[in-house]
């Protein structure tokens, strides 16, 4: 096929030329374009460096007060931008993480519940924070609570920065208990501390409030649901899981006692609904028709903002005794693994903490009990109320027992709440809920571990 | 069937008038009743999209009054400029462009090469390639986010436009659709000036492609539509924030919204806008893609 | 070469017909290899690997395969509550989905079609939701089933129902996620009817109405035998499309509320992407390329026999 038989060919262009000069096109493209979505997204490159990228979890009031934390971090360190991300709370969250980190583009930031984060040590998925760079910013062991320190370290090594605890606690309506006559010389709650205190209290809100002595969420939260459950099963000392969740110890006759309370708070004695979702709760509660509302204490917010006559307490230590446990979770600021030595990523990412860690009074308005010593041993903080008054909550906390499937929102969660639920609601009776329990963690625990 | 009822309504008498007239009134009738079904329905089909538009001209504390109203008491376009200027938008719809255009320039012209050369070119193997097409066709892409998301990791192309670019050009579907037209196609034009010695390339090019300019449209416009609006890959391989399509972006991004409904509902609309502008552009095509569908059944 | 050298000069080599073949078999080849390539890295290799993966114990965040189990996940998956719960709800989902995106669709373009003026305005209501990217569709009615502020629960207290928990109340989760599904996709099935129907000759009417066949009588005797195939066409894609749902389940419940919504492809995602076992979701995306393949073939067999038959 000679030039004369195909004048497609246009005079001067050969194909050594044409495939040139695309090629030079391309690659001014690519360099014009690094630092740009389009370079990042033809080779990968960072998109805007010297960035801090921060994902979290936070919605609502929470996020709103996050918010607030964020712009006081932009005033400080007007050298970084900053690019905050947020998205939806429970497994999405930790799916999206995991995902990021493996596509090589995480934050450089993120949260994350203490809970999860041996899950994703043992995946490779966090780079470990070294004392040397820690110590630079000050974030070092006596800065911070023991027990939320302590939680921290994964084999001596430091994975993750707490930031807060958030325990399971106890809402309670001034003006009901009041009139109930449950608030002692200093307007605050009678201690709890047994079952029939406690349904002793319950009857007489229910008397003033007219409808419900206490509301707990029940339906389609399963995390509500395992935490009332755990409050009171860790008071009574059992434990779930063993051996990173291969081995289930569940105590049989412990985890009956509790269930057969709870059973009776809402199925035999109507002290609680049977039925009643999240944002019901927090309605009922929020408009005087309970006396109290058991939930973490990020629902501060909402109450405060509601303007009721509301104060808050250390969940009830019904069979605690002198050994007070209540269900907790930490959250954590992390950072995840990135290929390549960057130190200065991980300077940006320890800026940013020490920052967040800086703000800890602001934080800690929003109910979560501050991990950050100077904060939390400070005047201001004990002068918060009713944030400070279940600061005890931080050294009893429980936590989830360590599995790959556990965690907050997780499999283990999910599980162990559904079949609490079946008895709060009254659809079945604790034995079968507790065969249940049996029957699905060990499906779980029998599954090996992907990490 | 047509031929018979043909033959019988020329031997039959036509019917007397009265009853003709009566019957009109009954079809007529029966008519606006069609009407009026037709019209409760299409309206109630347009509740969501013309609630989602209200509540988005709305301020945002507006948007929890109850019980609902569709009256706006301060209509506002706040919520519009909120969700422009907090950014990502923008970023969206690039990636969304870029990815979706790509992806509609390669499927178009990497499905009708390898359709002329099955349709015209013969060659040994022809019978296994185009059976190895065809068990594409049996093959559902979601059922391959597996080994595909690993493949990527691999091949270090995960938050790249090209891992979602790449896996979407080779569809087995739009070959047999360009091999389908260009078996229909009269062969003569072509004939002839392979007699006059072009090669395949440029009879190809110069000849078939032109031709084709439907079958090019309909496929173009219907791949563009579809990558657009593909979730589920691009949900998993694009996890920053920056290069994420609009339907990940808002997919992935509520938290940020909250309890903002009119900025939640102002940032569907604008990300529905494009198809929209597309749908309004080329509704004949469209319309006629998707009618031939049914007809070749 | 050989032969031509110790044939001497007398011989020459024929003119190359032969040549010509093998030409073209290059030249298709250049046409196929952009095809080819993309099409065996992502389409045929994956499928390949899939097959293999699902024998091993493979993890997301670990390389390489992991250890062999041979058909350890295969026996998981099929003895396995949440693998047959989460296929239930997938064909419980096509089992709600597919008679109204069906028999909705016909009845509509038959309106359409017998009203005749405005048709633009109804493909235009009907039609639009489908171009819709799903999270837009979802954002839209994850907002309409908002507890208390939301317009389907102020519609119904107006009217005296206590509204349900339309996303959070496990028996009313599905339901939910059907009527947006229908809302959504119904256009493409009335567009595809409408064309259908225009294209039946109107005489067939008219002589039929001339014999005195009522509106109904004309329906049923000529309009639905007429749309015999596109029924089938319609209603198989709408199946086959329906075991594949992701999307809308994914965004308006992630497969809540207690898994009560997940279908067979959330619990792959959920499996492989959550819970890090790619090889164990290998073995369920096999099992769920197998359903599809079944239901592929069920079709072939009821198009080629409809076929056949006319």
């Amino acid at each position: 096929m000679s030039r004369q038989q195909s004048p497609v060919w246009r005079p001067g262009m050969s194909r050594r030329n044409f495939l040139q000069s695309v090629l030079a096109v391309t690659g001014g493209l690519t360099v014009a374009s690094c630092g740009t979505p389009l370079g990042a997204g033809l080779v990968g490159s960072d998109v805007a460096p010297g960035t801090v990228d921060y994902w979290d979890l936070f919605g609502g009031g929470d996020g709103v007060r996050m918010q607030q934390m964020l712009d006081r971090f932009r005033e400080e360190h007007p050298e970084l931008d900053l690019q905050a991300v947020t998205l939806a709370w429970g497994n999405p969250y930790y799916t999206k993480l995991s995902l990021a980190t493996l596509g090589d583009q995480p934050p450089d930031v993120a949260v994350s519940h203490l809970s999860r984060v041996p899950t994703f040590v043992a995946a490779g998925l966090l780079q470990e924070l070294l004392p040397e760079d820690l110590e630079r910013y000050e974030l070092t062991a006596e800065n911070f609570s023991e027990s939320s320190w302590e939680g921290c370290q994964i084999d001596g090594k430091t994975y993750a920065i707490p930031l807060d605890t958030h325990p399971f606690v106890l809402f309670y309506n001034t003006d009901i208990c009041a009139e109930a006559g449950l608030l002692d010389g200093d307007d605050q709650l009678v201690p709890l501390d047994s079952e029939e205190a406690l349904v002793d209290a319950l009857t007489r809100a229910k008397e003033v409030s007219g409808e419900w002595g206490a509301v707990c969420s029940l339906d389609a939260d399963t995390a509500t649901n395992w935490r009332i459950f755990q409050s009171l099963y860790s008071q009574l000392g059992g434990e779930v899981l063993a051996e990173d969740g291969t081995e289930i110890v569940l105590d049989d006759d412990k985890a009956l006692q509790v269930l057969d309370y709870l059973k009776s708070l809402s199925v035999d004695n109507a002290l609680m609904p049977s039925s009643v979702d999240y944002g019901g709760a927090v309605a009922l509660f929020a408009s005087g028709k309970a006396g109290f509302y058991m939930q973490g204490e990020w629902e501060i917010a909402t109450f405060q903002t509601a303007e009721m006559p509301f104060s808050m307490t250390l969940f009830p230590n019904v069979y605690g005794g002198s050994d007070y446990a209540v269900q907790a979770d930490l959250h954590t600021l992390v950072v995840p693994m990135r290929s390549g030595e960057d130190q200065e990523r991980t300077d940006r990412a320890l800026t940013f903490i020490q920052s967040l860690l800086g703000q800890s009074l602001t934080w800690a308005e929003g109910g979560h009990v501050p991990a950050w010593l100077p904060v939390q041993e400070s005047a201001e903080y004990q002068d918060l109320h009713p944030q400070s008054n279940y600061a005890a909550a931080a050294d009893a906390a429980v936590l989830d027992p360590p599995a790959w499937y556990s965690g907050s929102g997780s499999n283990f969660e999910i599980v162990m709440g559904s079949a609490i639920a079946t008895v709060r609601a009254g659809q079945a009776e604790p034995d079968v809920a507790i065969a249940q329990m049996h029957d699905d963690l060990q499906v779980l625990a029998d599954t090996a571990p992907p990490v | 069937m047509a031929t018979d009822t043909t033959t019988v309504t020329t031997t039959r008498q036509p019917r007397p008038s009265t009853r003709a007239a009566s019957y009109d009134s009954r079809t007529r009738l029966f008519n606006w009743i069609c009407f009026g079904v037709l019209i409760v329905f299409a309206l109630i089909w347009l509740v969501p999209l013309a609630w989602a538009i209200d509540t988005s001209l709305k301020p945002n504390a507006e948007t929890t009054i109850v019980p609902t109203t569709w009256f706006i008491e301060d209509p506002t376009l706040d919520s519009y400029r909120t969700v422009l200027e907090q950014g990502d938008m923008y970023k969206w719809l690039t990636s969304s462009f870029i990815t979706s255009a790509a992806v509609a320039a390669g499927t178009v012209v990497t499905a009708s090469m390898a359709a002329y050369a099955l349709s015209r070119l013969q060659f040994r193997g022809r019978q296994f390639v185009f059976w190895l097409v065809l068990a594409g066709i049996m093959i559902p892409t979601q059922v391959l986010i597996v080994p595909l998301f690993r493949e990527m990791d691999v091949m270090g192309l995960l938050n790249t436009y090209w891992a979602v670019i790449l896996p979407q050009i080779p569809t087995a579907i739009a070959v047999f659709i360009f091999k389908q037209f260009f078996d229909g196609l009269p062969r003569e034009l072509e004939e002839a000036a392979r007699v006059d010695g072009a090669s395949p390339w440029r009879v190809y090019r110069t000849i078939v492609i032109p031709l084709s300019r439907p079958v090019i449209s309909a496929v173009t416009i219907f791949t563009f539509i579809w990558s657009w609006n593909n979730l589920l890959w691009p949900l998993l391989v694009l996890t920053n924030p920056d290069l994420m399509t609009v339907p990940v972006g808002l997919a992935t991004v509520q938290g940020t919204y909250g309890i903002r409904y009119a900025d939640l509902m102002a940032s569907s609309i604008l990300g529905a806008l494009p198809l929209l502008a597309v749908f309004l552009l080329f509704q004949r095509r469209i319309v006629e893609g998707i009618a031939g569908t049914g007809l070749k059944g | 070469m050989t032969t031509q050298t110790i044939a001497g000069a007398g011989t020459v080599a024929p003119a190359p017909p032969v040549q010509r073949r093998r030409g073209r078999g290059r030249q298709a080849l250049l046409f196929l290899a952009p095809f080819l390539i993309l099409y065996l890295l992502f389409v045929i290799g994956p499928t390949i690997y899939m097959l293999i993966m699902s024998f091993f114990d493979s993890s997301l965040v670990r390389p390489g395969l992991g250890s062999f189990t041979g058909l350890g996940n295969y026996i998981e998956a099929l003895s396995s509550e949440d693998f047959w719960s989460s296929l239930w709800h997938t064909i419980w989902f096509t089992i709600l989905t597919t008679p109204p995106l069906v028999a909705l669709a016909f009845v509509f373009a038959l309106l359409a079609d017998r009203v005749g003026r405005g048709r633009w305005f109804f493909r235009f209501a009907f039609f639009v939701p489908y171009l819709l990217p799903s999270a837009v569709m979802a954002l839209i009615w994850i907002w309409i089933y908002t507890p208390a502020i939301g317009l389907a629960s102020d519609w119904l207290t107006s009217i005296g129902i206590t509204p349900p928990n339309f996303l959070g109340d496990p028996n009313w989760a599905m339901i939910s996620v059907v009527i947006a599904t229908v809302w959504w996709t119904l256009g493409f099935n009335f567009v595809l009817y409408l064309a259908g129907m225009q294209d039946i000759p109107r005489d067939l009417y008219e002589a039929a109405s001339i014999d005195g066949a009522g509106p109904f009588q004309q329906i049923t005797r000529i309009t639905i035998p007429m749309l015999g195939r596109t029924t089938t066409l319609v209603a198989v894609l709408q199946v086959i499309a329906s075991l594949k749902i992701f999307d809308q389940i994914y965004l308006m419940t992630t497969g809540g509320p207690n898994f009560s919504t997940r279908t067979s492809l959330l619990y792959i995602y959920d499996v492989s992407f959550t819970d890090f076992r790619t090889g164990y979701g290998a073995a369920v995306s096999m099992l769920l390329f197998v359903v599809i393949l079944i239901v592929s073939f069920i079709w072939l067999g009821i198009v080629s026999r409809q076929e056949r038959g006319v």
